[in-house]
C-alpha cells in the first residue's frame, strides 16, 4: 500500500519497536521467575546477573580474549576453505568435463559432517589454533564449492555471446564479463560461508578445543555459574547476529556495484 | 535430473580412484604417520569388524535414532507453529526479530544451558536436537506461508475459502518447497548436534566413539567412525531428496 | 426496468487511494446478460472500479449494489478473471484441480465434482489437457483454466481485469470469439475492463469510457455508448462495419489519445 508523501514519524516509530516488545517481555518473566521460583538455584540467574557478569568479564578481558580467538579461527578457516572453495567451484562452473569428472568425488566427501573430523583434527593437531581453522575450513569448503560453481554455471548465455561476438580472449572474458557477472552471487556464497564459519568454530569449541567463546559458555555452566553462562549464550547470539549483519551489507552493496536490482 | 553420460561416469570415477590411491600411497609411504592416516584397508577393516563383531552397528543405531527423532518432532513443531505465524501478517510483526536473533544462534551452544536443566542425559541431547533443528523448518514454513501471491490470497477470498481450508489448500502446497528445504537443514543440524551431544554428554554413539577412539590414538577406528557418519548423511539427504522430488512433481512434470 | 433485471448499480461509487482522488462519484447500471466494457487511460480507476465490484477494495463513497444489497467484500457470486493468470492459478494442481477449487469451496458434494468439472472443460475446450500442470500450458489455455474455474461458480456476474492483456494477438483475438460465443449460450453478465478499444467494441452492448485525474467539471466517466453494431460479430467483417468504425472515431479521444 502506497503512501505517497504522507510521513507519519510516530505511527511508524511505534511499528518499528514491535519487534522488541516480545524479547523484552520474555527477558522481564524470566528476570521474575529466576528471582523468585528459581532464587535458589545454581543452574538459573536472572537476567541482571548475567549482566553484570558479562561486564564484569568485559572488564577482564576474558570477554574479548575468547571472542577474539573465535573470531579469529573462524577468519583464517574461512579464509582458507572459501578461497580454495570458489576458486574449484569457478573452475567447476565453467569446465562442464571438470564437474562431470569431479562430481563423484565430491559426492562421496561432501556428506561428511564437518563435526565428524573434530577428533581427527585433535589427534592431529592437538588443541589450539590450527585445529579449529582446520575443521572451519572443511565445513566452509563444500558450500562454496557448490555456490560458487552454480554462480559460474548461471552467468546469462546471452553475456557469453556478446563476449564471443566481440571477440574477447579467454583472460579477457573471464575477467570482464564471467567473474564480474558472478560476483552477487560470489558475495551470497561468503555471507553463507561466515555464517557456517562462525558457527562451526563455536560448535568446536563447546565439543573440543579448550579457548574461545564456546568453551568459555562450557566452563561457566561446568563451574556451576549460570550467571556467567548467560551472558556468554546471549554474547555468542549478539556476536553471530552482528556478523551476519555485516555480511549482508557487503552482498547488498557488491550486488548494488554490480547493477543488480536492490531485491 | 541430468543424464550421467558414459564418458563423464567414466572420469568422476577415475577421479574418485585417483583420491583413493592417493590414501593407498600416502598412508603406505608414510607421508602422514600411520598414527594419524591409517591405510585404508585397516579403515575398512576396522569398519567391518566393528559392525559384525563390535558395537559400531549399534552406535550407529543409536545416532541414527537421535536424530531422526529430534528432527521429526522438530519438524512437526517447526511446521505448526510457522503456519500459525506464517499465514497471520501481525504474528510476524511481533515474532520476526525474536526469530531472527536466534537464527545465527550455533544450536550446539544450548548444550550447556540443556545440561544445567536436564543433567547428562539421552533427554538432553534429544531436546537440544529438537530444539536446534526446529529453527530452520519454522523460518523456513514462516517464509512459505508469507510468500503466497496476493493473486492467490484474492481468488481464495473470491471464493469464499474457509480458513482451514486455506491453510491446508493454498498456504501449505504454497510452503512446502520451503518446508522441504528447511527439513533439509535441519537434518543436518540435527546430525550435528546429535553428534556433538553425544561427545560432550558421554552418550553411547557415533560422536563418542570417534572421540574415544581419538582420545587411544585408534586412527582406523576413527576413520570407520567417520565413514559411517557420512554415509548417514549421504543416505539421509538422498532420502529426502527423493521425497522431495516425488512431492514437488508439478515442479517438473 | 425490473430491479430483478439490474445485476450491479454503481450508486455514486468514488474511491480515493493513497491520498489521490482514482474515481470521482460514478453511477451506472449493469443489466442481466449484459456485456460491459470499460476503457480509459493508465490511472482512471477502470481496475479499482471492478475491484470494488468484487468487494477487494472498499468504495470511498457511494456502494456497489448486487441485488440490492451493498458488496461488503468478496462473494462467489461475482466470479473475478486476473490479467496475470499465471499467479491467480495453483501450480501444483492439475486443470481439473485448479476447476475442482471452485468447487472445494461451495461445498459442492464430492461425487458431483467430476462432472461439473468436465462440463466446464468441454465449455472452454481444455478437456484433453485437464491432467496437465499450469507449466505445461502456453498463456492462452492459462487464461481458460482461469475462466473455467470461474464458470465452475456459476457466478452472477463475471469481472474481467485485461484479461487478454498478456496475450498475442492471434491468441486473444481466438479467446475473444470463445468468450463471445461462451456468453451467448449461457447468458452471462460480465463487466469487461480493457484497453483495447477495439477488443471492447468487439465485445461489449455496452461501453463504459473513464477520464484518467477527475476533477470539478471533469467527473471519471466520461462516455456510457451503447454499440449498436448487430450480433453474430466476427473479427473480420465487424470490424469494417460503419458503426464500429464511427464509434472507435468517437471514443479514440475518450483513451487519452492526443492528450496533451
Amino acid at each position: 500500500m502506497a503512501t505517497w508523501g504522507m510521513a507519519m514519524p510516530s505511527w511508524r516509530s511505534w511499528r518499528s519497536w514491535r519487534g522488541a516488545v516480545v524479547p523484552l517481555l520474555l527477558l522481564a518473566a524470566f528476570e521474575w521467575y529466576a528471582r523468585t521460583v528459581a532464587a535458589s538455584s545454581d543452574t538459573l540467574a536472572p537476567p541482571s546477573a548475567a549482566a553484570l557478569a558479562f561486564v564484569k568479564a568485559l572488564a577482564d578481558g576474558s570477554l574479548l580474549a575468547a571472542t577474539g580467538f573465535t573470531l579469529q579461527a573462524a577468519a583464517l578457516g574461512l579464509a582458507i576453505g572459501a578461497g580454495l572453495g570458489l576458486s574449484l567451484g569457478v573452475l567447476l562452473g565453467l569446465s562442464r568435463r571438470a564437474a562431470a569428472a569431479g562430481f563423484l568425488a565430491i559426492e562421496v566427501l561432501r556428506p561428511i559432517p564437518s563435526v565428524a573430523l573434530i577428533p581427527l583434527a585433535m589427534l592431529v593437531f592437538g588443541f589450539g589454533l590450527t585445529m579449529e581453522v582446520s575443521v572451519v575450513a572443511f565445513a566452509t569448503f563444500w558450500p562454496l564449492l557448490i555456490l560458487s560453481q552454480a554462480a559460474a554455471r548461471q552467468v546469462e548465455p546471452q553475456l557469453l555471446e556478446v563476449a564471443a561476438a566481440l571477440q574477447l580472449g579467454l583472460a579477457a572474458r573471464t575477467w570482464k564479463v564471467v567473474l564480474p557477472a558472478m560476483l552477487p552471487r560470489l558475495f551470497v556464497a561468503l555471507r553463507l560461508g561466515v555464517a557456517i564459519a562462525l558457527v562451526v568454530a563455536v560448535t568446536v569449541e563447546i565439543a573440543a578445543n579448550p579457548n574461545g567463546m564456546g568453551y568459555a559458555l562450557m566452563i561457566a555452566q561446568q563451574s556451576l555459574d549460570p550467571a556467567l553462562m548467560l551472558a556468554w549464550l546471549f554474547w555468542i547470539g549478539a556476536v553471530g547476529v552482528a556478523i551476519n549483519a555485516l555480511a549482508l551489507r557487503a552482498q547488498r552493496f557488491a550486488a548494488q556495484r554490480m547493477g543488480e536490482v536492490a531485491a | 535430473m541430468k543424464r550421467l553420460r558414459a564418458a563423464d561416469l567414466v572420469s568422476s570415477l577415475l577421479v574418485l580412484a585417483g583420491v583413493l590411491a592417493l590414501w593407498w600411497l600416502a598412508s603406505h609411504q608414510q607421508w602422514i604417520s600411520k598414527v594419524f592416516l591409517p591405510t585404508p584397508e585397516a579403515a575398512l577393516t576396522s569398519l567391518a569388524d566393528g559392525l559384525r563383531h563390535g558395537e559400531l552397528a549399534g552406535y550407529t543405531g543409536a545416532t541414527v535414532l537421535r536424530m531422526l527423532l529430534g528432527w521429526g518432532l522438530a519438524s512437526l513443531l517447526g511446521v505448526l507453529l510457522g503456519a500459525l505465524i506464517g499465514s497471520s501478517a501481525a504474528a510476524r510483526a511481533w515474532l520476526q526479530p525474536t526469530l531472527e536473533f536466534i537464527r545465527p544462534l550455533p544450536a550446539s551452544a544450548m548444550l550447556p544451558l540443556a545440561i544445567a536443566l536436564f543433567g547428562l542425559s539421552p533427554t538432553m541431547v534429544l531436546f537440544v536436537v529438537a530444539f536446534g533443528a526446529m529453527w530452520p523448518v519454522l523460518l523456513a514454513t514462516v517464509h512459505g506461508f508469507a510468500s503466497v501471491h496476493a493473486r492467490l490470497r484474492e481468488v481464495a477470498g473470491a471464493l469464499q475459502l474457509a480458513r482451514s481450508a486455506y491453510v491446508l489448500k493454498i498456504g501449505l502446497p504454497n510452503a512446502l518447497p520451503d518446508i522441504l528445504a528447511g527439513m533439509r537443514l535441519s537434518l543436518t543440524v540435527s546430525l550435528i548436534v546429535a553428534v556433538v551431544g553425544e561427545m560432550i554428554a558421554s552418550q553411547a554413539g557415533l560422536g563418542q566413539a570417534i572421540l574415544l577412539a581419538a582420545r587411544s590414538f585408534r586412527a582406523s577406528e576413527l576413520f570407520a567412525g567417520v565413514m559411517l557418519l557420512g554415509a548417514i548423511g549421504f543416505a539421509s539427504n538422498a532420502l529426502l531428496a527423493l521425497a522431495e522430488h516425488r512431492l514437488l512433481r508439478w515442479q517438473h512434470p | 426496468m425490473a430491479s430483478s433485471d439490474t445485476v450491479l448499480r454503481f450508486d455514486a461509487v468514488g474511491i480515493h487511494l493513497g491520498g489521490r482522488e482514482i474515481l470521482s462519484p460514478t453511477s451506472l447500471t449493469v443489466r442481466r446478460g449484459e456485456f460491459v466494457c470499460i476503457i480509459g487511460p493508465s490511472g482512471c480507476g477502470k481496475t479499482t472500479l471492478l475491484r470494488a465490484a468484487a468487494g477487494f477494495v472498499a468504495p470511498s463513497s457511494g456502494a456497489v449494489l448486487r441485488g440490492g444489497r451493498a458488496v461488503s467484500g468478496p462473494s462467489r457470486e461475482v466470479a473475478f478473471v486476473f490479467q496475470d493468470y499465471g499467479r491467480a492459478l495453483l501450480p501444483w494442481r492439475s486443470v481439473e484441480g485448479n476447476i475442482a477449487l471452485a468447487l472445494e469451496a461451495a461445498q459442492v458434494p464430492a461425487s458431483l465434482r467430476p462432472a461439473r468439472v468436465r462440463e466446464v472443460l468441454e465449455t472452454v475446450g481444455l478437456t484433453a489437457h485437464a491432467a496437465k500442470f499450469p507449466a505445461q500450458l502456453s498463456g492462452g489455455m492459462q487464461q481458460r483454466v482461469q475462466i473455467a474455474r470461474c464458470l465452475a461458480q456459476q457466478p452472477e456476474v463475471m469481472l474481467m481485469d485485461e484479461p487478454f492483456g498478456a496475450l498475442d494477438a492471434m491468441t486473444r483475438e481466438g479467446l475473444q470469439d470463445e468468450l463471445a460465443r461462451l456468453v451467448r449460450d449461457t447468458g452471462l453478465t460480465v463487466m469487461f475492463v480493457t484497453h483495447d478499444l477495439e477488443e471492447a467494441l468487439y465485445l461489449g452492448d455496452r461501453v463504459v469510457a473513464l477520464r484518467a485525474n477527475p476533477g470539478p467539471g471533469r467527473p471519471s466517466l466520461a462516455r456510457l455508448t451503447d454499440v449498436t453494431i448487430p450480433r453474430p460479430r466476427e473479427q473480420l467483417a465487424t470490424k469494417e462495419h460503419p458503426d464500429f468504425l464511427r464509434l472507435r472515431r468517437e471514443l479514440y479521444g475518450d483513451l487519452g489519445h492526443g492528450h496533451a
